[in-house]
């Protein structure tokens, strides 16, 4: 057997922990069945999806990647008619993206032990039953080898975010916020469904690379805009125009699953939800989910500047907008989730710049540092007995020391401190970025110029909540005596610390730079993947078809640039917050404080447009509904029971009168008829 | 049909099996028929229920079985050298004999099973099956005539048991009284349709189809032939319960016994729209028919105003029976746009529109016969006849009432059952013929009968008894029939698809020849 | 000039000449009643009971065999006609003899399960029960 035909099980185990959880949940309510509520089967599942999607990494490299279709579930006959298919697609993106979300998955579980158990939480089961359908549909995702599939798979990792948020259901806050997320990515994902089938109306196929006989699609777009464009339904339009249009309606459910401007919204409230789920979902795993979709179809993107410069700039604007907002808050968790919006803003910027590898390589060291900074914090949390505000912390560095080094370590990742993970890739998604605005395409420079100011941001904000959580005096009667973790809250954090610090050794772009030295792998890694799916394709397209050129222009600097930024930032905070007892500085914002505060009244803008448009349209439906639609079913019974009733009484049950009345039925035809038809003439 | 054409071409055209055989179908029912009078013959007064309709099932079972055999093999049909035509051309045999032998083959069956429970302890059951079987036969052969000689003979071989089936309960009043109003009135439509023959006759001088067609092409008497035409119609009309040759129907509904009740609103009308489309359109078919002759219209005439009497006077009834009775009217009025949704010359849509006609009435069979026989399995619980008499009846018997809203909600369209795509081809295929006011006009009546036909699945599953239930027994045929019913009625909507392909294909030969 | 014209008048004349002619008898006529003109008439009996009595319905069995057989001789009738010379120019006997015999037999069947059921069995109709019953005392 080869080691491919076991991708499938990868994600067949976290879904089959998942029946076993909630086989469990319903046959066995309030019956302790499983040890440990669930957790050693999912534990279990994603240790065994690790190893498989491991050997999946390494199988990659050395026989290069595989796609194959698993099931036709509806195909047409003949010409003209699509075939719909599950297939498994593991090249080197995905290869990779298996291994990063098992890991993050394992580590969520092994925490869980240690923040739900022993916690004592009830509901378990169903925690856990959450969990593994979770893993199982996000893996699901990873493989999809066509658009549909990916976007079936998008939605039932949506599903599964909405159940996790509102785990707390009898709490006012979590349904609220569940309800929120799923509504708002809802939003986005309509769009994305109206693409899928754009797509599939234009091309035929969803397939990302060609397989046995179908085409794929970006290979078709490609031939396309570059001549032959055979079997292609543009409806009417210019074959570049439509593709932008097909790319921004796809883009709509990306913004959305990714917490992009103006789609964020639903994040920070997500944070309702337990923080391992903060940490597995909302950070890591199923917010890159719309990222990893723009990776995965970046054949298609790669065609289309116009398109691209939009994501650059939503990308952009997205992180420099978050990380303002970043500033002020109180709550750990808070400050977390406007971070986690601001760096899939870099990520964004990054594809929409070119920085096709970037932009992949940000997205695995963000995995790492993001979701140990929300352990870390959970682990906090655990210890201040889930009191999240930042402001009755303080002096935590010598009580939890783990906790506090893992964490330090991921915040100097995020801030993008030398020589951290999020260094070497922040620096690498502003570095093309600014090498292709440089090469003719200025408008990226504006991208770049928020994207960069972001930095800033990024700094302060990171390390004024190190301070004000570990540093300084205890503010609180619990900060002084907090309750302690154990190993399995450890464990996955410093796993995770190490990987924060050392995973930017992966792509050591400048290095090589300097050095000459062939270190920059995962580089290496994307250029390898199959003809129409690897990095070189997708630069060469970009080059070609979209016209980006990257200037000549030294990595060094951009990266002192960048690294001076964050140091900045990081000073600030350190000069405002390192104090024994940090005051709150944000007054001298003025009015900016609540404007950064209140989000920028994204919230209320949004409800307003939601009232006066939705309610508006929803009124005007209703009034519709009721007026025309039940005036119109109303009217025609009302109508037909009085007729109705005028008809029985023909029926008098006098057979001579049936016989009368047949042979005048009979006579009145013959005679219109007659008439009509000119028989009688 | 994907079976193997192979031994298509061995049956009757290929000399495997002599011509005669491909009347198989309508053999089968006659010789059940003779059968059931032999055994009642050798001893008169058995009350030996199971041996009666036990062969009745079992013929009609070998009936259905010889239909679908032949339908896959392509017996008679374009396929394997198209209709076969036996007994001077006054019989056809070719898919659409088929197609509607097997409908009233699987309702005789339905009806037999049914009838084991429903007679047990009356007198003469031996006569009931036979004439049962006769009708049956009648009806297979209006299937296939070919001339308007064996149309009537045929519709009057199905006619006369019936009459004798309404009047089976001879202490019933309602029973018999139906019986004779039934008996007045088709003496009446038969008087007219063979009046209506005479006529045709008259200016065509045959009553072969063909012939009838050629001639009708060049005769000048167009006033006398029109006449002739529409006479012949209204035969067919009081067949099928069409207004305003329905006055019969709602009164031998009610009064006859329940499983007769299914097997005429089922088979019976099934029956009438069986010759009716192929006499008008091989014998006045519409390229060669004389201008003024516009049956067409006559059709949509009669389907519009069949359909909306009869769902608006069923929505006014007190009595489930009358309403069946009623909506089995309306169902009447869909059914005829298969004839009132033509067009002149030769278009493709006119097979498709015919053939979902057909089909229809293929899953009508099913859910029609079936929501008779939950009557009829009320009446031997000695339940009361209105809607009230009905609340709460689920809790007593959820299986059967179950079976029940499922027929209630198939009829209304809903797509729990087979009656949901019928429908949906149905209008759809008239759509795409051009007429989307027939299609609209259904529709609405549509959602009209999902009113009524939600009022019984209200009062057994959401209203409270009024009154206690004596259920004394679970009568294992009643049961088996309606289960049958529920069991084809559901079925039919995932496999629908054979069916309408079948059907569609049956009538675009019609159309062909 | 349309034919229509003339049936319609031919019509007319058919309704009105029997209209007219039992007018005017009406008119004519003198007007004597009397019991003997509306008894009833039996070719000179004396009429007993009414017309109104039911008729035993034996009666109709046998009619209706009577009709069964009646058609079955004019079936068989033609049939012996040509029997001798179809066998002679040469058509097999299963197809000369056979159909018809398969015929009669389809119609034996039902004549013996009308026999078995009573149909020719000429019960005492309780009428002439009583009647004679009356005429013993």
């Amino acid at each position: 057997m080869a080691a491919f035909d076991y991708a499938p099980v990868i994600v067949l185990l976290p879904f089959l922990s998942f029946l076993v959880a909630i086989g469990t949940a319903i046959f066995a309510r309030g019956k302790n069945v499983l040890p440990k509520g669930g957790a050693l089967p999912g534990i279990v599942a994603m240790a065994g999806a690790l190893l498989l999607s491991i050997w999946m990494f390494v199988t990659v490299e050395a026989q290069g990647a595989y796609d194959q279709t698993l099931y036709t579930w509806a195909s047409g006959p003949g010409e003209g008619t699509f075939t719909l298919t599950f297939g498994v697609l593991v090249d080197q993106l995905s290869a990779m993206m298996l291994v990063i979300v098992t890991l993050v998955s394992l580590l969520v579980h092994v925490f869980s032990l240690g923040y739900m158990n022993d916690e004592d939480e009830t509901g378990l089961p169903r925690y856990y039953a959450g969990l593994g359908l979770f893993s199982a549909s996000m893996l699901g995702f990873v493989v999809a080898d066509n658009l549909l599939m990916a976007f079936m798979f998008f939605e039932l990792v949506g599903l599964c975010s909405w159940l996790l948020i509102g785990f707390w259901f009898r709490e006012p806050g979590p349904p609220s916020a569940a309800k929120k997320a799923f509504l708002v990515t809802r939003f986005g994902d309509y769009f994305f469904l109206i693409g899928v089938v754009a797509v599939f109306a234009t091309f035929g196929t969803s397939q990302f690379s060609p397989i046995g006989g179908m085409e794929a699609f970006p290979v078709l777009a490609e031939e396309a805009l570059t001549g032959s464009a055979e079997g292609i339904n543009t409806f009417g339009f210019d074959a570049a125009t439509w593709f932008n249009i097909v790319g921004l309606l796809v883009l709509g459910g990306v913004v959305g699953k990714s917490a992009q401007f103006p789609l964020h919204t639903w994040l920070p409230d997500a944070m309702e939800g337990p923080t391992p789920v903060s940490a597995l979902i909302h950070a890591a795993t199923m917010v890159a989910a719309g990222v990893f979709l723009v990776a995965r179809m970046y054949g298609f993107y790669a065609l289309i500047p116009t398109t691209l410069a939009i994501i650059a700039f939503i990308g952009g604007f997205t992180a420099l907008f978050a990380a303002t907002m970043g500033v002020v808050k109180r709550e750990i968790k808070q400050v977390l989730a406007y971070s986690t919006i601001s760096q899939y803003g870099y990520m964004m910027l990054a594809l929409g710049g070119g920085g096709y590898v970037a932009a992949t390589f940000h997205l695995m060291t963000h995995a790492f540092f993001k979701a140990l900074l929300f352990l870390g914090a959970g682990s906090v949390i655990i210890a201040m007995h889930h009191n999240e505000n930042m402001w009755d912390m303080g002096g935590l560095k010598e009580r939890m020391p783990v906790t506090y080094y893992t964490f330090l370590s991921g915040s100097l990742a995020l801030a993008g401190i030398f020589p951290f993970a999020g260094f070497w890739s922040k620096d690498e998604v502003l570095y093309e970025t600014l090498v292709h605005g440089l090469g003719g395409s200025p408008l990226l420079l504006a991208a770049y110029a928020m994207g960069l100011l972001a930095v800033f941001f990024t700094g302060f904000y990171t390390f004024r909540m190190v301070l004000l959580t570990f540093h300084g005096e205890p503010r609180s009667e619990t900060a002084r005596n907090p309750h302690g973790v154990r190993w399995n809250v450890k464990g996955p954090l410093v796993v995770l610390g190490v990987l924060a610090a050392t995973a930017g050794f992966a792509n050591l772009v400048p290095v090589e730079k300097l050095t000459g030295a062939n270190v920059d792998f995962l580089h290496d890694w994307l250029y390898h993947g199959p003809e129409t799916l690897n990095g070189e394709h997708y630069s060469t397209l970009l080059h070609d078809v979209a016209g980006y050129t990257a200037a000549d222009f030294s990595v060094l600097i951009s990266a002192a640039v960048s690294l001076g930024m964050a140091l900045a930032g990081v000073g600030l905070a350190w000069m405002l917050y390192n104090d024994p007892s940090p005051e709150e500085h944000t007054a001298k914002l003025g009015a900016v404080k609540d404007l950064w505060y209140h989000n920028y009244y994204q919230d209320e803008f949004q409800v307003w447009l939601a009232e006066t448009g939705g309610l508006g349209i929803a009124r005007g439906s209703d009034k519709f509904d009721q007026g025309v639609v039940d005036g119109v079913v109303n009217g025609v019974s009302s109508v037909s029971l009085f007729s109705g009733s005028r008809v029985k009484r023909v029926q008098t049950g006098v057979v001579s009168n049936y016989a009368a009345l047949l042979t005048l039925g009979v006579v009145v035809l013959m005679v219109a008829l007659g008439l009509y038809g000119g028989w009688f003439l | 049909m994907s079976l193997p054409s192979v031994t298509a071409t061995l049956l009757q055209s290929g000399g495997a099996l002599p011509e005669w055989t491909a009347l198989a179908p309508t053999l089968a029912l006659a010789l059940t028929a003779l059968a059931l009078l032999l055994v009642d013959s050798i001893s008169p007064e058995t009350k030996n229920n199971a041996l009666l309709a036990g062969t009745t099932a079992v013929g009609s079972f070998v009936s259905l079985a010889f239909s679908g055999w032949y339908l896959a093999a392509g017996t008679g049909q374009s396929g394997t050298g198209g209709e076969i035509v036996l007994y001077g051309e006054a019989l056809v045999v070719d898919g659409m004999y088929l197609f509607f032998s097997a409908i009233f083959a699987s309702v005789a069956a339905m009806v037999a099973i049914a009838s084991y429970d429903y007679l047990a302890g009356k007198e003469y059951q031996g006569e009931f099956y036979a004439l049962t079987m006769l009708a049956a036969t009648g009806m297979t052969l209006m299937a296939s005539a070919n001339s308007l000689a064996s149309a009537f003979v045929a519709l009057e071989l199905a006619s006369l048991p019936s009459y004798a089936l309404v009047a089976f309960l001879k202490k019933n009043k309602g029973s018999v009284e139906a019986g004779l109003k039934y008996f007045l009135i088709g003496a009446l439509s038969s008087a007219i349709f063979v009046f209506g023959i005479s006529l045709v006759y008259a200016v065509t001088g045959s009553l072969l189809f063909s012939d009838v067609a050629e001639a009708l092409g060049e005769t000048e008497l167009v006033g006398v032939a029109g006449v002739g035409v529409l006479m012949i119609a209204g035969g067919f009309a009081f067949k099928t319960a069409s207004v305003p040759f329905h006055f019969w129907a709602p009164e031998a509904y009610e009064g006859a016994p329940a499983p007769i009740s299914g097997f005429l609103s089922s088979a019976s009308k099934a029956a009438g729209f069986a010759v009716a489309f192929r006499v008008f359109v091989e014998a006045f078919s519409l390229s060669a028919i004389p201008e003024g002759i516009n049956w067409v219209i006559l059709f949509q005439i009669l389907a519009v105003v069949t359909m909306t009497l009869g769902n608006f006077a069923a929505a006014t009834q007190d009595t489930v029976k009358r309403m069946l009775a009623y909506s089995s009217i309306g169902q009447a009025g869909y059914v005829l746009i298969g004839l009132a949704a033509l067009a002149g010359g030769a278009s493709s849509q006119n097979g498709d529109v015919m053939g979902a006609a057909m089909a229809h009435l293929f899953v009508y069979g099913f859910m029609n016969t079936g929501a008779f026989l939950f009557i009829a399995l009320t009446e031997h619980w000695g339940i009361g006849r209105t809607f009230e008499d009905f609340n709460g009846l689920a809790s007593k018997a959820p299986m059967a009432c179950a079976a029940m809203a499922l027929f209630m909600f198939s009829l209304a369209g809903l797509p729990v059952g087979g009656g949901f795509f019928s429908k949906y081809f149905l209008f759809a295929n008239a759509v795409f013929a051009g007429f989307w006011w027939l299609a609209a006009l259904g529709a609405i009546n549509s959602a009209l009968s999902l009113f009524y036909y939600s009022r019984v699945v209200k009062a057994m599953w959401i209203e409270d008894a009024t009154s206690e239930f004596e259920i004394r027994s679970k009568p294992v045929g009643l049961y088996a029939g309606i289960m049958i019913a529920a069991v084809g009625t559901f079925l039919l909507l995932p496999a629908f698809g054979p069916i309408i392909e079948t059907a569609q294909t049956a009538a675009s030969a019609l159309f062909g020849a | 000039m349309n034919p229509w014209i003339a049936i319609g008048a031919l019509a007319v004349m058919g309704v009105g000449i029997p209209l007219g002619m039992m007018a005017v008898s009406a008119i004519l006529r003198p007007s004597v009643p009397e019991q003997g003109k509306s008894a009833i008439y039996e070719s000179g009996e004396i009429p007993t009971g009414t017309t109104r009595i039911r008729f035993n319905i034996q009666y109709y069995m046998v009619a209706l065999l009577f009709v069964i057989f009646d058609i079955e001789t004019v079936l068989i009738f033609p049939w012996t006609v040509i029997y001798r010379s179809a066998l002679e120019s040469g058509v097999g006997l299963g197809k000369v003899l056979f159909p018809m015999l398969l015929f009669i037999g389809i119609l034996t069947m039902p004549l013996v399960w009308a026999w078995r059921n009573g149909a020719v069995e000429w019960v005492k109709s309780p009428r002439a029960t009583s009647r004679k019953v009356e005429g013993e005392s």
